[in-house]
């Protein structure tokens, strides 16, 4: 396919993306509903944390940072997941345009790859929100020091960090919707069983050590563990941390995400075509 | 009632027949206990603070289905057409919403139970009932509570579509964090403005309660207000309940969005 029609269907997809997402309401209220959700979500580990730290006697700076960093950040997997999972869904059974968006020329794959970076667009709106005032609340509200130079942040190793995790994401977001076009009805629980093990094994609010031996083996095995470890790297810059080690499983495990999301998303598609799944109707 | 039972065996039924629906449910409120668990290790609080989460995390069940099977199942009666049925015919729209209140407590507390105990038994949570009756007091009154509630945001699925949809999805973490689901809002770290905001909802002094009498080992001494207050929701939100869905039906018939999809 050209490289203009491929473009043209991935920038049609993040407007139709933004329009569905935002349409619903003013730009306040949708500022604020994108800033609500994230930010009470780092209120619930922040105070767990502090509640838990002040019955111990003990409010370690540098755990809360890793929390701080590893819950913001994680909006990414929420947001790439959620925007992916659903999407198959409402396009197919609720609005019922998956069929007419296959058979237009730009491809299926590059429309979701469109609605993708959408979900980026609006996961970054919040990440910025949710740090801004996470740091207010914690650092300047309740007197947590969060040792972050954010003026000294690296931005190479950020910015290479988040577009391999981002990419590796929508790898894990085109294995759902794969799985989504050959079922029905499971999308919602779906994104949460994902997301819900990533956050779980992710080394997200807490040190994987915590996990038994098994569940750190699968930390080990997860993507998400390295894109969190090289983010708080570019923003804390650790002594001692193995930037190229963990660069490098970061770039094994985005590579066997993407490769095996290709495979289950061309499969589903082929069933799918086969089995008359794509205007398949639910209960709308 | 008739009416009532009706819908109440259709929810039982429609929740229950999709295995994989029954699993996820189990399932996934285990793994997200499971992680703020961690973190309270982390900090090496002590165990009974994982016992506080598990009772958040199971309450959360029943939050979660006053949202998303009461308060938006309007939403999708609309969608599907279904609500235009329920409008014409002769049954009043609280004996619906009783029907789904009742038909969804039923499935929750058994899919609660589950992840209660599983929760008990993964993290060996220490548990010190003394007064077992005191507990299902407080649990009552708070699912009491939590229905009216839903109830009367039923009322606001009526009429708008994505709005209230992304308003339910708007009133999940916001309300974990400021019930304290997870942790007790009494915390000397809780400001005092979460601690007024936190007194305003149900789900706050029904956990609160629960955590008291089921792992700290105290009684109806202790948990008086709690009772009393879970009290005064229900009276309150009751007839708010009835009230709001009157003036959002008759709102949605004159501007003519009842039967509006795709909004």
């Amino acid at each position: 396919m050209a490289i203009g029609t491929i473009l043209r269907a991935i920038k049609q997809a993040v407007w139709l993306g933004w329009k569905v997402e935002t349409n619903w309401a003013d730009p306040i209220v949708f500022a604020i509903y994108y800033l609500v959700r994230p930010v009470a979500g780092l209120l619930i580990v922040g105070f767990i944390f502090l509640v838990g730290s002040v019955v111990t006697g003990t409010v370690d700076p540098g755990l809360f940072t890793y929390l701080f960093i590893g819950n913001s950040f994680f909006i990414y997997i929420i947001q790439i997941m959620m925007t992916m999972t659903m999407l198959i869904h409402e396009d197919r059974s609720h609005y019922e345009v998956l069929k007419h968006i296959y058979l237009a020329p730009g491809s299926l794959s590059w429309y979701i790859v469109g609605r993708a970076l959408n979900g980026v667009m609006n996961a970054s709106i919040s990440l910025l929100l949710t740090l801004g005032l996470g740091t207010a609340i914690f650092q300047y509200g309740l007197g947590i020091h969060i040792p972050v130079d954010w003026l000294g942040t690296n931005w190479g190793v950020l910015s290479l960090t988040l577009l391999l995790g981002i990419i590796c994401f929508m790898g894990m977001g085109f294995i759902l919707c794969g799985i989504n076009i050959m079922t029905s009805k499971v999308q919602f629980m779906l994104t949460e069983y994902v997301s819900g093990i990533l956050y779980l094994f992710g080394g997200v609010v807490f040190l994987p050590s915590i996990l038994p031996s098994w569940g750190q083996h699968i930390s080990n095995a997860l993507p998400v563990t390295y894109f969190l470890n090289m983010v708080r790297f570019s923003l804390l810059h650790q002594a001692g941390f193995d930037v190229q080690m963990n660069l490098l499983y970061l770039t094994l495990t985005m590579i066997a995400t993407v490769l095996l999301g290709f495979v289950v998303f061309r499969i589903a598609m082929f069933k799918a075509r086969r089995d008359g799944l794509i205007d398949k109707k639910e209960e709308y | 009632m008739r009416a009532a039972y009706a819908r109440l065996w259709v929810r039982i039924k429609g929740s229950n027949r999709e295995p994989e629906w029954l699993l996820a449910e189990l399932v996934i409120p285990v793994i997200t206990l499971s992680a703020y668990v961690f973190l309270y290790k982390m900090v090496k609080a002590p165990p009974e603070y994982a016992g506080f989460v598990i009772i958040g995390g199971t309450m959360m069940a029943f939050w979660s289905n006053v949202l998303w099977n009461m308060s938006a199942q309007f939403y999708w009666e609309k969608e599907t057409g279904t609500l235009e049925a329920y409008l014409v015919a002769p049954i009043s729209r609280m004996a619906i919403l009783l029907g789904m209140a009742l038909g969804g407590f039923v499935n929750t507390t058994l899919r609660a139970i589950a992840v209660f105990v599983a929760g008990i038994l993964i993290f060996q949570v220490p548990m010190a009932v003394n007064e077992p009756f005191t507990a299902l007091l407080i649990f009552f009154l708070t699912i009491g509570a939590l229905y009216a509630l839903g109830m009367m945001f039923a009322s606001l699925f009526l009429l708008y579509g994505r709005e209230a949809w992304h308003t339910a999805n708007l009133l999940q973490e916001p309300v974990q964090f400021l019930s304290g689901t997870y942790y007790p809002t009494t915390s000397q770290v809780v400001p005092f403005m979460v601690q007024l905001l936190s007194s305003l909802i149900p789900l706050t002094f029904g956990l609160d309660g629960i955590r008291k009498v089921a792992i700290l080992g105290q009684g109806i001494n202790q948990v008086w207000p709690n009772v009393i207050a879970l009290t005064i929701f229900t009276l309150i939100l009751l007839p708010l309940a009835k009230k709001a869905l009157d003036f959002m039906e008759n709102l949605g018939k004159k501007e003519g969005r009842l039967t509006l999809r795709w909004q």
